[in-house]
């Protein structure tokens, strides 16, 4: 199976043209064959100059500095050494020409996101590119970033570059691009003109039909379950400080939050893999620090965010993998051996109830795509009645299909009386799935909305910083 | 299995470019090679004597593996193991029956010792475990040297080895006049236990899974620390162990050259037999044969055995990248 | 100008020479992201090939060169598995080392017809070996001038961190790797042939004596820099000098030979402070 096939793109001087598509559709893939990073089996790509490309991963040196990166590979030379003085002016000369601000002597990893990837589109920029293509490149933004990058964009655009962005972004694509690609399964299935069209035509080109419903909600009445108090966790900018919640069973409490707010060491905390200070208690009683084998065996049950690292054993199978963390479950063992009939059963359960497309139950899980792989890390999470669960992005980069199912699922867990605890990037995700919603700015607690009293720009100034002004709600 | 066919054929052809180049007629060198392996029945004991001694630091390295340890120092653990059992077993004065398996018990906790060193490094401080496993092989060497020559030194010694042990703690051999005793059941009771242990158990389990991805492994309750630190103390002992039944069984004292480096050929063994104890089993006793054909090879055909270790060296190398590629590929994202 | 202060100076730097260049390639090598455990082969062969070349010429400058490309094709043959077939670094080290011992062993037979160790040669003599050492100094401060001040040293300092980030600058990470396997290895194998032609005459088997795996230490107590790993290796040098001055004061040689290994077990408890290693030390990269 190719990744891409038969595509044919054209971009424009001076267009912003946004390739959209689902996850898996070979966006990424085409944007690497353009870009020279990866050759393609067939097929011709034609550029009037260079091709820059700023991935949504940036690919910079953490330890290096600014400037350092920004030369490397065309660096200035002086005589047999490395021009520091001409490296720098090349950054600061850049930095004024485009509008990006940044200390040509700071180290990367002291950056935060949003700086590091002005760093990486300065690189990019510093070779003066005929076509720059962005990959996801508000991911990691707040909302005020998102506009300054855009501002930067259409300048950019306006001196005679042709952009390709590349996003699952809708409402950034109708509000800023001219030009839509759209993409499924490695084919184009949709040219579009912004102007005549909207996000939902556009979704629709995407997932090829109709989007799927979610589960409904149910009246609940929810009970206490689990709650924490003055958590702090994590480093420097990464941190978690002083945080109180409480979650309570029956009820989906959604953070909302820009990436790299504090958010995963709130998650690691939770789940006992990251050390911290303060208390937390599950049904009434205190939770020892430190132990995510206990947590689990208590009913704490987490979804992490990546799951091809912290959540699967890739060459594992299927089986096998169902089983983790429940490997000392009585239900799954005799005496110190592991209770095979048991945990085929269990699996053949789990590959039933949330469609799990796999070859067979003893497949290899690297060989399932990320949806299905995703679906076995909830089915596992919600398989043995948890207290609470912890979700951090379970819908990251999945299909749309998948990720209906999975959101349905916390739905359903939710209905049935589960604490839910969903940590996610994505404002629609918190604000379609949370019965509260909190907002998490630089590791802090910064707002608390019910769902009945959701305010939508509210919540986005908070996670740009609004509520450090003192206006908190 | 056809491209380690053709990784095998390579070797054999560079081995016969080397024969060669030594002067020497090929087809007579690996002639006297398998005669000196497998021409009768005391070859072949002597071949099964290096399958047995290569076997026990060939599961040990593929143990500590499994746990995603790299144990580049099962040679040092199975010297501290026939280091032990030499020092205990030239003093021990007691019936065989009870002073073999003290012997065993012993060397293997000296191996298992000297494992978890660079296993509590590993877990407590974070230590590379690679340089700590490299480091402890030298200073193993250098304490039994230390220790044979000087102030443990047996009366009656000559050179650096211990006195040879009492007749009665000698293992039990399989064949009368051959150096094959009963430690090469030992050793293949050993590598169906480990595959019963990987497969079945829910201490394989963790294991595997500390190794095959350490960070879901956490998050699943499992402590890396303490895996880690077990899989080096019990990857020790099994190089040890082989290191006392070596004492015990084939030299009956111990010796500071008593490992032509089966620590590190057994990087290769585990290798070939695809870190799994079974096929280990195989592979053990087809290194056992350049092993022990390799002296034939130097007497008849002129070869200098040394071009066994320049070939099992090509092989690491080469398994090498067999395994790990087919790895990657299989973890690589899609 | 004598005396016993002056002997022992003169026995550290003799005995530090060869560490130096042992370390300053691992620091190389480390820095790029390539674990090298087979300094110790690297260090064997050229010895090996120097006296060999040496034995065969008659002239020991051809042994001198001939052993530096030694070293340098060994170091090739690592950086090629590494970075063209994703050999595990740590593994294809062990194999090489093998390989370099059972390879040096089998030629030594062949070339000089005897196992164990090879005749005297015509050696670099004792001018030769103190510009040996000389140059091993100076090989430190080119190293870390490379290093810290051209456009290849940032490009090798990246490739050690984030080989990703240099191919997305446009630069193939796997030949910045591969060159400086080999130049490494060039450098291993001068401190090889230090040891059989300058500070001896002659090769014999097992003569390295896990000086490749001393120099590993010295890049972990040298923080993977030129000028600390050369610290280090003096401080090693001074350790294996102090075993010949207190020789007969009942210290067991074996203890002061142990001692830079057990320095190096103790730095990575972290009590010499942690210093971090590249983030891509060891770590494969293919395509």
């Amino acid at each position: 199976m190719r990744a891409v096939q038969g595509v044919d793109l054209d971009v424009f001087p001076g267009e912003i043209h946004a390739l959209c598509g689902e996850n898996g559709a070979g966006k990424t893939t085409l944007a690497s064959i353009a870009a020279g990073k990866l050759k393609a089996s067939g097929g011709t790509v034609i550029a009037r100059g260079v091709v820059g490309l700023v991935h949504q991963h940036f690919e910079l040196v953490d330890r290096l500095r600014v400037w350092e990166n920004v030369v490397l590979g065309h660096e200035p030379q002086r005589g047999a050494t490395l021009d520091r003085e001409a490296a720098r002016e090349r950054v600061n000369r850049l930095s004024k020409e485009y509008g990006l601000a940044v200390d040509p002597d700071a180290v990367i990893e002291t950056l935060p996101v949003g700086i590091a990837q002005r760093v990486e589109l300065l690189r990019e920029l510093a070779r003066d590119p005929a076509v720059l293509i962005l990959d996801e490149p508000t991911a990691v933004l707040a909302p005020v970033e998102i506009d300054a990058l855009f501002a930067t964009v259409r300048a950019l655009a306006a001196r005679g570059t042709a952009v390709l962005i590349i996003t699952h972004k809708l409402q950034e694509v109708v509000s800023h691009t001219s030009r839509i690609t759209v993409m499924r399964a490695g084919k184009v299935v949709a040219r579009l003109a912004t102007a005549d069209t909207n996000v939902d035509a556009i979704a629709r080109a995407m997932v090829g039909g109709e989007l799927p419903e979610l589960a409904a909600r149910r009246e609940t009445i929810p009970a206490p379950v689990f709650s924490m108090h003055e958590i702090s966790a994590g480093e420097s900018s990464l941190a978690v400080r002083s945080a109180a919640l409480e979650v309570r069973g029956g009820e989906i409490v959604g953070i909302a939050g820009v990436e790299g707010n504090g958010q995963s060491a709130l998650a690691d905390a939770i789940a006992g893999v990251l050390p911290y200070t303060g208390s937390m208690e599950l049904d009434g009683t205190p939770i020892p620090p430190g132990n995510p084998g206990a947590r689990i065996a208590q009913g704490i049950r987490a979804i992490p965010q990546d799951r091809r690292r912290e959540a699967l054993v890739l060459p594992w199978s299927v089986i096998d993998n169902i089983t983790l963390g429940d490997q000392r479950r009585p239900s799954l063992r005799k005496g110190g051996t592991l209770d095979r009939p048991a945990a085929r059963e269990l699996a053949r359960t789990i590959v039933e109830r949330f469609d799990v497309r796999t070859p067979s139950l003893n497949a290899s899980v690297s060989a399932l795509s990320g949806g299905n792989q995703q679906k076995v890390v909830v089915g596992r999470a919600l398989a043995h009645n948890p207290r609470l669960l912890l979700a951090y992005q379970p819908t990251r980069g999945i299909d749309v299909g998948a990720a209906a199912l999975v959101q349905s699922r916390l739905i359903e867990a939710r209905n049935a009386g589960v604490a839910v605890l969903l940590i996610s990037f994505e404002l629609d995700e918190v604000l379609a799935l949370s019965d509260r919603v909190i907002v998490m700015y630089r590791g802090a607690i910064v707002g608390t909305f019910e769902r009945d009293a959701i305010d939508r720009a509210r919540i986005g100034a908070l996670m740009a910083g609004a509520g450090l002004a003192g206006v908190a709600s | 299995m056809i491209r380690a066919l053709g990784v095998a054929l390579a070797l054999a052809a560079i081995a016969a470019l080397a024969m060669i180049v030594a002067g020497a007629n090929p087809i007579v060198g690996f002639f006297a090679l398998f005669r000196g392996a497998l021409g009768g029945p005391n070859q072949i004991a002597e071949t099964l004597v290096q399958t047995t001694s290569l076997l026990f630091p060939s599961l040990a390295v593929a143990f500590a593996f499994r746990a995603g340890l790299f144990n580049i120092g099962a040679e040092g653990q199975l010297i501290i193991g026939g280091l032990v059992a030499g020092l205990i077993g030239a003093r021990l004065n007691v019936p065989g029956a009870l002073a073999i398996p003290v012997i065993l018990v012993a060397g293997a906790f000296g191996g298992a010792l000297w494992g978890s060193t660079a296993g509590v490094l590993r877990a407590r401080f974070g230590g590379n475990e690679v340089i700590a496993t490299l480091m402890l092989n030298i200073v193993a060497a250098l304490l039994a040297n230390y220790l044979v020559v000087g102030p443990l030194h047996s009366p009656g010694a000559t050179g650096a080895e211990t006195a040879q042990l009492p007749e009665s703690s000698w293992l039990p051999t399989l064949l009368a006049d051959t150096r094959l005793t009963i430690a090469l059941p030992i050793a293949i009771l050993l590598a169906f236990a480990l595959r019963f242990v990987f497969d079945r158990t829910i201490f394989g389990y963790e294991l595997r899974a500390a190794g095959d991805a350490p960070e879901a492994a956490r998050r699943a309750g499992i402590n890396l620390a303490r895996t880690a630190f077990v899989a080096m103390a019990l990857s020790g002992a099994m190089a040890g162990l082989g290191g006392a039944t070596i004492v015990t069984g084939v030299l009956h004292r111990f010796n500071v050259a008593l490992s032509p480096g089966y620590g590190f050929i057994a990087i290769a063994v585990a290798l070939v037999g695809d870190l799994d104890p079974l096929r280990i089993i195989v592979a053990a006793f087809a290194f056992g044969i350049l092993q022990s054909g390799s002296l034939t090879m130097q007497a008849y055909a002129h070869v200098p055995k040394d071009v066994v270790t320049f070939v099992e060296g090509l092989a690491i190398v080469a398994l090498a990248a067999r395994r790990f590629v087919a790895e990657r590929a299989k973890t690589s994202p899609a | 100008m004598s005396g016993p202060l002056v002997d022992f100076v003169e026995l550290t730097l003799v005995k530090a020479a060869p560490l130096i260049y042992a370390a300053l390639a691992g620091v190389l090598c480390e820095r790029a992201g390539i674990l090298n455990i087979a300094l110790e082969g690297q260090l064997t062969v050229g010895a090996f090939t120097g006296v060999a070349v040496a034995f065969l010429t008659g002239s020991p400058l051809l042994g001198l060169v001939a052993g530096i490309a030694a070293g340098a094709l060994a170091g090739a043959l690592l950086g090629i598995a590494a970075t063209r077939f994703g050999v595990d670094q740590i593994v294809a080290g062990t194999g090489l080392n093998l390989l370099a011992l059972g390879g040096c062993a089998f030629g030594l037979t062949v070339v000089f017809g005897q196992p164990g160790a090879s005749s005297e040669v015509h050696s670099l003599g004792g001018r030769g070996e103190w510009i040996l050492i000389a140059l091993a100094f100076l090989a430190a401060i080119v190293l870390h001038f490379a290093l810290y001040r051209t456009a290849w040293g940032l490009r090798v300092r990246a490739c050690g961190e984030n080989p990703k980030a240099v191919r997305s600058a446009g630069i193939d990470p796997r030949n910045v790797r591969l060159i400086a396997t080999m130049i490494a290895g060039g450098l291993a194998g001068l401190g090889g042939v230090y040891l059989s032609l300058g500070e001896l005459d002659l090769y014999s088997d097992g003569m390295t004596a896990g000086r490749g795996f001393i120099a590993l230490a010295a890049v972990i107590f040298g923080r993977w820099t030129p000028f600390g790993a050369m610290g280090a290796a003096i401080g090693f040098g001074a350790l294996a000098a102090l075993q010949f001055t207190l020789q007969r004061s009942g210290i067991p040689s074996e203890l002061m030979q142990a001692l830079p290994y057990l320095a190096a077990l103790a730095a990575l408890t972290g009590i010499a402070g942690r210093a971090r290693a590249p983030q891509s030390d060891g770590v494969p990269y293919t395509e």
